[in-house]
């Protein structure tokens, strides 16, 4: 990863934050609202390869976590860091994803991220079925949605990470 | 400078990437094990660093967008206002002689801050709010927020320009709360950091579309901010309990401008709380 690749990596991460706290909200239908930083997760990591995920997982997951309750610090750093990671890794073993492959790992990393985010802030199994019910399923679809939007838009333009 | 950078990325990067993995978990474990106090500094230290300058930035063009919006909306509703105005003078009258009457000393009379709100989680999980008040304008911890429509909060942090609020959606935030027309006390909390419960005693016959308001009982929120109507309710797992699920008066995500009430907690509290 060079030096202009970082910067834009860093550009899209403040697009994608700006988005979420902006225009996600507008979008919301019924309260449920596209994860946008979930898809920029997985998007660098498939780009730039595990490293890059997991930084910038680490990265996104610690300015969601600044703004959670104290004690559930490190939640989303965590959940977030392992899907950068994960993502990374498979794309290098698979080497080329095409779009609903993308599309494939972006639900699996969604849920694997709300799973892995819901057990470590300890909440009890009856929320987190009702979470999972009301939140998780329908906006995974609704991030899958706006996921394969992006993904079709940024066909071809895969750069290989050093 | 550049090769001691360029030093860590290829250290990262080395086999697939498992030592820069390795690394951020460990990092992300070590928040997880910090006590609090720990964890408050480095929320705090990001925030007021990072986070605030970035967020007030982009707040301020989001602000001048919608200021010509905002403008003919505040026409119309200073109209309004007007003819209101004549009859809360009225009403005011009325509520003074009535006061007298029942001897209720139990008014908000205290100073209130305006501010603006510059922040929020990016999350999906709304639990805190950054507004542009802090401790130079008068703000202070556990200070009491709401909005023109109800309850929004609490400060938790207050630094010297900005502070944080934590929502009454968030976990952590338990609050008394009265049915105003049954008068019963009961509590309010958030389990999930999404939905807000409630729960009363059953004999009280709290019913869907009554009115939950702030008891004053807990020494933090004075009596009677409005909070939010029952939706539904439902057996708890106590059978002489009630559990009620509460949509609050203000939509927390669209939130703009809120008011600090400049009401420090009762003494006793003050001293469970700095415990």
């Amino acid at each position: 990863m060079n030096n202009l690749n970082g910067l834009k990596i860093l550009i899209l991460f403040l697009l994608a934050f700006g988005l979420q706290v902006s225009v996600a909200s507008w979008l919301s239908i019924f309260g449920i609202s596209p994860d946008l930083v979930i898809i920029f997760v997985v998007t660098v990591s498939i780009k730039f390869g595990p490293a890059a995920g997991c930084f910038w997982g680490f990265m996104a997951g610690f300015t969601q976590d600044v703004y959670q309750p104290i004690e559930w610090l490190g939640a989303n750093t965590i959940a977030l860091t392992i899907l950068g990671f994960v993502v990374g890794q498979l794309e290098e073993k698979l080497l080329t994803l095409n779009t609903p492959a993308k599309v494939g790992v972006l639900a699996l990393g969604f849920f694997v991220t709300d799973m892995i985010y819901y057990g470590i802030t300890g909440l009890s199994r009856d929320i987190i079925t009702n979470l999972f019910l009301t939140k998780s399923v329908p906006e995974c679809a609704y991030t899958l949605f706006i996921g394969s939007i992006v993904f079709y838009l940024d066909r071809g333009k895969k750069k290989r990470h050093a | 400078m550049f090769r001691a950078f360029r030093f860590i990325v290829d250290l990262f990067s080395q086999r697939h990437g498992v030592v820069a993995f390795a690394f951020f978990l460990a990092l992300g474990l070590l928040m997880r094990q910090a006590p609090n106090v720990f964890r408050e500094s480095i929320v705090s230290t990001v925030t007021s660093t990072i986070f605030y300058p970035v967020q007030l930035v982009a707040n301020s063009l989001n602000e001048f967008r919608s200021l010509a919006d905002e403008n003919a909306h505040l026409k119309e509703e200073n109209a309004k206002l007007r003819q209101e105005t004549y009859h809360a003078r009225e009403g005011l009258q009325e509520l003074a002689r009535l006061h007298t009457l029942v001897r209720f000393d139990d008014k908000w009379d205290y100073p209130i801050v305006t501010a603006r709100v510059v922040g929020h989680n990016p999350g999906r999980f709304l639990t805190t709010l950054v507004v542009n008040r802090g401790s130079v304008h008068g703000v202070k911890e556990n200070m009491p927020v709401f909005s023109m429509n109800g309850l929004v909060g609490k400060v938790t942090k207050a630094d010297m320009g900005h502070s944080r609020v934590q929502l009454i959606v968030d976990p952590n935030l338990k609050l008394s709360v009265m049915e105003r027309r049954t008068r019963v006390v009961g509590f309010l909390e958030s389990m999930d950091g999404h939905l807000l419960t409630a729960m009363v005693p059953a004999h009280a016959g709290v019913k869907a579309g009554d009115t939950l308001v702030t008891s004053g009982l807990g020494g933090i929120f004075p009596k009677g901010i409005p909070v939010g109507t029952v939706k539904d309710v439902r057996k708890a797992d106590i059978d002489v309990m009630r559990q009620m699920d509460v949509v609050p008066f203000q939509e927390l995500s669209t939130l703009e401008e809120v008011f600090v009430m400049e009401k420090e907690p009762d003494w006793i509290i003050q001293e469970l709380l700095d415990e």
